[in-house]
């Protein structure tokens, strides 16, 4: 098995990710060139099937979208320290265990308290 | 110039780029789209030093997580009025006095100093590698690491104290 | 060490006592919490330093003390809160747990031995007092200063990080031992990275404590948060910070005093020059407080500037004579603001203090002390302090400075005499005041404090 990993190991993606943009930019030049162009104010509209626009669509929205999406970073964060845990497991041994089982009690323990306050609950 | 170089000249370009649009566009939307080819740009920077972990956490952290959180803050402004920014010449030119001063400043301590060279023999590249990551972190930054989850335990506590709304509130 | 571990779980455990029925519970626990971290504190007394968690975190006498009055502040602070039993919006627990778990952000930067965890630490005292200062949600003003505080404390904590990250660079260490090493070094002497970083990560710290010219916040968020809260900040933050800068100048950064020592020194007359000044033409006294806070940031920095081997002692004595007497004066403040309120509103100017000596004897003699202690008036803990960091300054030669500390403390005179001559001189309405017993005990406590050091300053001496 490959155990040195070098920078160069990346090249397939660099040239994945250049073949995906060329194919956007290409397709978004050529569909430009070649379609025809009609403006006019229905043409323009945001719903073209006779739906009217009503309002704007900057509004506030409601502070739930927002926590819900706070809370998903804080516990995305967490997971990431599970990966590199998870790659050392054997060698870390008990202790190795015994740590990430505290920092998860801590988290668990603050996720409760998220539920037990209804944070999550959507309809109230 | 080897491949190496150029690409990093390539990169710090756009790097720099895009971080300067982040600042320049007028739209806020814009600039958050600007931030997060920043942080393309950065991965890109941590997978040429061969931290390859550091680079898939910037993409799926900062460029995912947290630029949701930029477009939801976005959202939360009222963006109907275009107001001009209450900002006079005074601040501008007060501003870009200091930000000068300090690159000057910068720049100057980096030409003066010997930067330290790596010895291509005793170097590892492995360093960076998620494996050599864990072992350190679960070893010698422990404490850190089991503090770190009582920031988040504030984090949330705030988030849900300030954002939790009460009975009979309006929500949109 | 030991109350970070105590202090972090029992954070968690005055979030769950909240969900119970009666709120009665929450100040009762809070209080028994703090004794025990206290308590823990000291197991570690006198066992010489130690280090803990493979050199991260060390334990010393000093600290321990420094720990100590950061824990009796916040005990003083708990106390008077009464559980917010006033105030229907009150969220008591989430209060309590966030106060405690910022508590273990303080004790992590006094003790700190590597970077990381100063940055951690920092980060968990700071984002607890952007929260805090923001809990009054349906008062504007507390919503501003948050965001205020928010914004400028995060733009801060980017510099710092970059100072942390340029010293990295420069000594390819974060630990202050290994800082050190590097610093005593030919090329660490000259290396320019490293005092780029130095001074990026000065510029983060000292904005933490509110030294001029990086004070903009403070008597924003000072003004705007919620009086209890505006204590905690002004003391806790305050003592911690300073500490922190303490032990990274004194530990690391030693060998090249001669290059920080001016700019700490520019830095120094202008906090001094700016509180004291710009504090005599507020008419709140809450904001008068804010900028006093600066002007006393000023005196501590005096004796960062001197560093000589008396620094350790006169900025944890200043620290806790500056503690007990902000936190009594608060406490006056916070009941004549709400027993004055107008339109619903605390009253917080000069005003609000007329005719107290009549209304209670009691809390004008603790508002008298504290006055006198934050002036530096003699036979007070405050008097003590200043001399204390004034002849560190002098056995540094730094006498220019003393002259302008010595005329800033005469201006300090002058705002902090009006309140008092307020409540002695100025006819008010002739109401009596009540003050709950159990309040009485803390202001009576903090007074006493600052009277017993300020008369016989060396038991504190004695204790260390």
């Amino acid at each position: 098995m490959n155990t040195t990993y070098l920078p160069s190991d990346f090249l397939p993606i660099v040239v994945q990710l250049g073949l995906a943009l060329a194919f956007i930019v290409g397709t978004m030049i050529v569909t430009h060139l070649i379609g025809p162009s009609r403006k006019s104010s229905l043409k323009d509209d945001p719903f073209e099937c006779g739906i009217e626009v009503k309002g704007n669509a900057r509004t506030p929205i409601s502070v739930k979208y927002f926590l819900v999406a706070i809370l998903f970073v804080l516990f995305d964060v967490e997971v990431i320290f599970m990966y590199p845990w998870a790659v050392n497991f054997r060698q870390l041994g008990m202790l190795g265990f015994i740590e990430m089982l505290l920092f998860m009690a801590l988290l668990l323990a603050g996720f409760y308290y998220i539920i037990r306050k209804g944070v999550l609950k959507w309809e109230e | 110039m080897n491949p190496t170089l150029s690409i990093f000249y390539f990169l710090s370009f756009l790097t720099v780029l895009s971080a300067l649009m982040v600042v320049f566009s007028r739209s806020p939307i814009h600039s958050v789209l600007y931030l997060i080819l920043t942080f393309f740009c950065l991965t890109g920077h941590y997978i040429l030093l061969n931290a390859q972990f550091l680079a898939a956490v910037n993409i799926i952290v900062y460029a995912g997580a947290i630029m949701v959180l930029f477009l939801f803050v976005i959202m939360f402004l009222n963006m109907k009025k275009e107001d001009e920014e209450a900002k006079t010449n005074l601040t501008k030119i007060a501003a870009m006095i200091v930000a000068g001063t300090l690159f000057v400043i910068l720049f100057g301590a980096y030409r003066k100093s010997i930067i330290g060279a790596y010895n291509p023999y005793e170097y590892n590249s492995q360093v960076g590698m998620v494996e050599s990551l864990g072992a350190v972190l679960f070893r010698d930054y422990l404490l850190p690491f089991e503090l770190a989850s009582v920031l988040f335990l504030i984090a949330m506590t705030g988030a849900v104290m300030l954002g939790r709304r009460e009975v009979g509130e309006r929500h949109f | 060490m030991y109350p970070i571990i105590l202090l972090s779980v029992l954070g968690i455990v005055v979030l769950f006592l909240g969900f119970m029925k009666s709120k009665n519970i929450l100040l009762p626990a809070t209080l028994l919490f703090l004794a025990l971290a206290l308590g823990s504190n000291f197991i570690d007394w006198n066992q010489g330093p130690l280090l803990y968690f493979y050199g991260m975190f060390s334990v010393t006498n000093l600290t321990l003390a420094f720990n100590a009055i950061v824990l009796i502040s916040a005990f003083l602070i708990v106390a008077m809160t009464r559980g917010f039993q006033d105030d229907e919006e009150a969220q008591p627990a989430e209060y309590y747990g966030i106060m405690l778990f910022s508590l273990v952000g303080a004790i992590m930067i006094i003790g700190y031995e590597h970077l990381i965890i100063f940055f951690v630490g920092i980060e968990i005292l700071s984002v607890a007092m952007y929260i805090l200062t923001g809990s009054d949600k349906r008062n504007l003003r507390s919503n501003e200063a948050s965001l205020k505080y928010f914004l400028m404390g995060a733009f801060a904590t980017g510099i710092m990080l970059f100072g942390i990250a340029l010293l990295y660079g420069a000594t390819g260490a974060f630990s202050l031992t290994g800082i050190r090493g590097f610093v005593s070094t030919a090329a660490g002497a000259q290396s320019y990275i490293l005092y780029a970083g130095l001074l990026l990560l000065l510029i983060g710290m000292l904005f933490k404590v509110s030294a001029a010219p990086f004070h903009f916040w403070t008597p924003d968020v000072y003004d705007g948060a919620p009086s209890i809260f505006t204590t905690f900040m002004s003391t806790i933050v305050k003592t911690a910070g300073f500490a922190a800068i303490f032990r990274l100048l004194s530990h690391s950064f030693a060998g090249i005093y001669d290059f920080w020592y001016i700019t700490l020194a520019v830095i120094t007359v202008l906090t001094l020059f700016v509180g004291n000044v710009v504090a005599v033409y507020q008419d709140s006294f809450k904001r008068m407080m804010a900028y006093s806070s600066i002007s006393h940031a000023g005196y501590l920095l005096i004796a960062l500037t001197a560093l000589t081997a008396q620094t350790e002692r006169s900025i944890l004595f200043y620290s806790m004579a500056y503690s007990v007497a902000t936190i009594s004066a608060f406490g006056v403040l916070m009941l004549i603001a709400k027993e004055k309120s107008l339109d619903g509103r605390p009253n917080e100017s000069y005003d609000a203090f007329n005719g107290l000596a009549k209304q209670n004897p009691l809390l004008a003699f603790v508002l008298t002390v504290s006055m006198l202690s934050l002036a530096g008036i003699p036979l007070t803990a405050g008097f003590w302090g200043k001399f204390f960091v004034f002849s560190s300054a002098a056995d540094r030669g730094l006498i220019w400075m003393l002259v302008v500390a010595v005329l800033m403390s005469a201006v300090g005179i002058y705002y902090y005499f009006r309140v008092v001559i307020a409540s002695y001189m100025k006819e008010g309405n002739t109401g009596k005041i009540r003050v709950a017993p159990f309040y009485q005990i803390v202001l009576v406590a903090a007074t006493v404090i600052t009277i017993l050091f300020g008369l016989a300053p060396g038991f504190f001496e004695q204790l260390l």
